[in-house]
């Protein structure tokens, strides 16, 4: 996985530059997303891209066919056929998430990743959104995600950072300070 | 041999004295020529009893009283070396006795010694096996109050999960994440 991650963060790179220098990084970002969608509902497509037996000009072909189904515009075609052609497909997961980062951290925003009980209303996103834009000094993003494991309140992560303010938490704390006496 | 002829000379002598008896018809001696024969006859025999009885005789009696006179001596001095040996003997048992003693002495002494130190290595060990035992009990002690302390803690929070998952609503879900994203702030 750690070699995954140096790999498709030198791709994610590469796009992002470009993607950058023509002022359309966001939207690139999405059409990829759309792409990696595509090709993870097409079983067959899978197949033919991640064999290595299958010569790299026809994975080339295939992965560009997906992206232009998909309405993806010239750059992102010529990328996800070049993945392909490299035998890097089973990376694009990595490399979407890393260009994600690449552009949120160009545009000084951060996306916060959180865990929840209970699915949060468009007023408690924006109230933590503004609350985490406050404390960490930059536009936060709130991905949310419904836990059903999870007893009661969410657990937000924004890079490294988490905040725990799920009753789970509490009841881990609870239970060490019981233990410690 | 000698006793042989001794008695030989004595029939020789008494038998002209007994002729010359018989011939006078009178008493035992006659006062004539024949007593210069008796008297030839009795030097003769006393010189064969001397020559052939009384010295022998007296030349074995020399050797018997030699004899026994060396035997005496011989006694005499087995009986010095008897006494020596017996002193010499008397001297080594009581160096020996005296050897023992000593022995004896050193022996109670240094098992003497041996005992004050078996008696200390033991009690210093007694000591150091109930130090033992009285830090493992204390660590067990430890041991089983962290145990309990840690099932207390994760039979209430096991039961306090449990209630709060059965009696949360969806009110309660709201005021829960309301009061948490309050607690933002407190990040920075």
């Amino acid at each position: 996985m750690r070699a995954h991650e140096g790999t498709a963060r030198r791709y994610a790179k590469a796009l992002y530059e470009l993607a950058h220098a023509s002022g359309d990084a966001e939207a690139v970002g999405r059409e990829l997303e759309e792409v990696a969608a595509v090709y993870a509902g097409d079983a067959g497509a899978r197949d033919v891209l991640t064999r290595p037996w299958i010569k790299p000009v026809d994975r080339r072909g295939v992965a560009t066919a997906i992206a232009q189904k998909a309405g993806a515009r010239k750059l992102v075609q010529d990328f996800v056929g070049l993945v392909a052609e490299r035998g890097r497909a089973d990376h694009l997961p990595e490399i979407i998430a890393t260009y994600r980062l690449l552009v949120d951290a160009g545009l000084g925003r951060a996306r916060a990743q959180v865990r929840t009980a209970a699915a949060f209303t468009d007023a408690e996103k924006q109230q933590l959104a503004g609350r985490l834009e406050r404390a960490l000094g930059k536009r936060i993003i709130v991905e949310e995600q419904v836990d059903a494991t999870l007893l009661g309140g969410f657990v937000a992560q924004v890079g490294s950072l988490i905040l725990d303010g799920s009753l789970d938490g509490q009841l881990a704390r609870m239970r060490q300070r019981l233990a410690r006496g | 041999m000698i006793r042989v002829l001794a008695i030989a000379a004595l029939l020789l002598g008494a038998a002209p004295s007994a002729a010359l008896a018989n011939e006078g018809g009178g008493g035992l001696i006659s006062l004539d020529k024949s007593i210069l024969i008796q008297a030839i006859n009795f030097g003769l025999l006393l010189f064969i009893l001397i020559k052939l009885l009384y010295k022998p005789l007296m030349t074995k009696m020399q050797e018997r009283t030699e004899a026994i006179r060396s035997s005496l001596e011989e006694a005499k001095a087995a009986r010095a070396e008897a006494e020596r040996e017996r002193a010499e003997h008397a001297a080594k048992l009581q160096a020996s006795y005296a050897e023992a003693q000593a022995i004896r002495a050193s022996a109670l002494k240094e098992a003497g010694e041996e005992q004050r130190r078996l008696v200390e290595a033991a009690r210093a060990e007694a000591a150091r096996l109930v130090e033992t035992a009285r830090n493992e009990l204390a660590q067990d002690v430890r041991r089983a109050r962290q145990d309990l302390r840690q099932e207390v803690a994760d039979l209430a929070t096991t039961v306090a999960e449990r209630l709060i998952r059965k009696s949360l609503r969806d009110e309660d879900h709201r005021r829960i994440i309301e009061d948490a994203i309050g607690r933002v702030d407190r990040v920075s």
